[in-house]
């Protein structure tokens, strides 16, 4: 049982690291120390969640947003970890268990590189961030 | 979630996503929209002679929001700005077969394409006014 908490956990740890090593504006969420072995929730900033699950449809993977279900609000949970509603729009959440492999989480890499890219590309946030605004002076005007 | 096909298209394959210089006086500019509902949109159209030649569009949100916004640009293109502002969500939410839970980002697009109209139409307004005073 050790040994496979052990194991889950260094996959684990191989994907954090290369994920917030390798895409910028990537925040974890919640404690590095103080979590099950095989979960990983990360926020990608100005990339909502939902879209980037679009583009991850040949992986298992869930986002941290409530966004599908009827309410519009972000995850009570990421809130009460202390997240803004949009970082929390953003997030991303990955199980990683017995029968992971290396190989696949190489994969996960490369896809959530490519797509969270792509989705910049197409972020009015992202674009503001470039031009060096700073999001929380902007007064937005929701619906 | 079952996205329909034409949400799938327009996610994996957007028109139109881009940039039009927000200081060219033919230029009017649409961001609406909050990063705490998880959509933001921004709009944006070249008008020549009431007629809406260009339109590009950035959107941060779900699926359905980016196809909303995707799909406003291609209908937009060729429109007179009359007929542009009368645009409904209604009308995109059935070509993209929202459901429910997502008819809010075509209320979104809808935002969106009249804020682009009326910052252009608030440009020309203070133009003219411009003139007159002189």
């Amino acid at each position: 049982m050790a040994g496979e908490a052990a194991s889950i956990l260094e996959l684990r740890e191989y994907l954090r690291n290369r994920l917030m090593t390798e895409v910028p504006h990537a925040t974890l969420n919640g404690s590095l120390e103080r979590r099950v072995p095989g979960i990983l929730n990360i926020s990608f900033a100005y990339v909502e969640g939902e879209s980037l699950l679009m583009g991850l449809k040949e992986v298992a993977i869930s986002s941290g947003s409530a966004c599908t279900s009827a309410s519009l609000e972000p995850s009570y949970v990421l809130k009460a970890m202390g997240l803004n509603d949009e970082l929390a729009h953003s997030s991303l959440r990955i199980s990683i268990g017995r029968f992971t492999t290396r190989e696949e989480l190489d994969y996960i890499a490369m896809l959530i590189e490519r797509e969270v890219a792509r989705l910049r590309e197409m972020s009015p946030l992202w674009e503001m961030v470039q031009d060096g605004i700073d999001l929380s002076t902007i007064e937005w005007t929701p619906h | 979630m079952a996205y329909s096909t034409k949400v799938i298209d327009h996610y994996e394959h957007p028109r139109n996503v881009g940039i039009l210089d927000k200081t060219d006086e033919s230029v009017g500019t649409g961001i609406v929209g909050a990063p705490a509902c998880g959509d933001v949109m921004k709009l944006q159209i070249k008008v020549e002679n009431g007629v809406i030649t260009d339109a590009k569009f950035k959107t941060y949100g779900c699926g359905s929001a980016i196809a909303s916004s995707s799909l406003v640009t291609e209908w937009v293109k060729g429109m007179s700005v009359d007929k542009a502002m009368e645009i409904k969500n209604s009308q995109i939410a059935e070509e993209l077969s929202l459901p429910p839970v997502k008819i809010h980002c075509s209320v979104l697009a809808e935002d969106a394409i009249k804020a682009a109209i009326r910052d252009y139409q608030q440009k020309h307004a203070v133009a003219a006014t411009a003139d007159a005073a002189e």
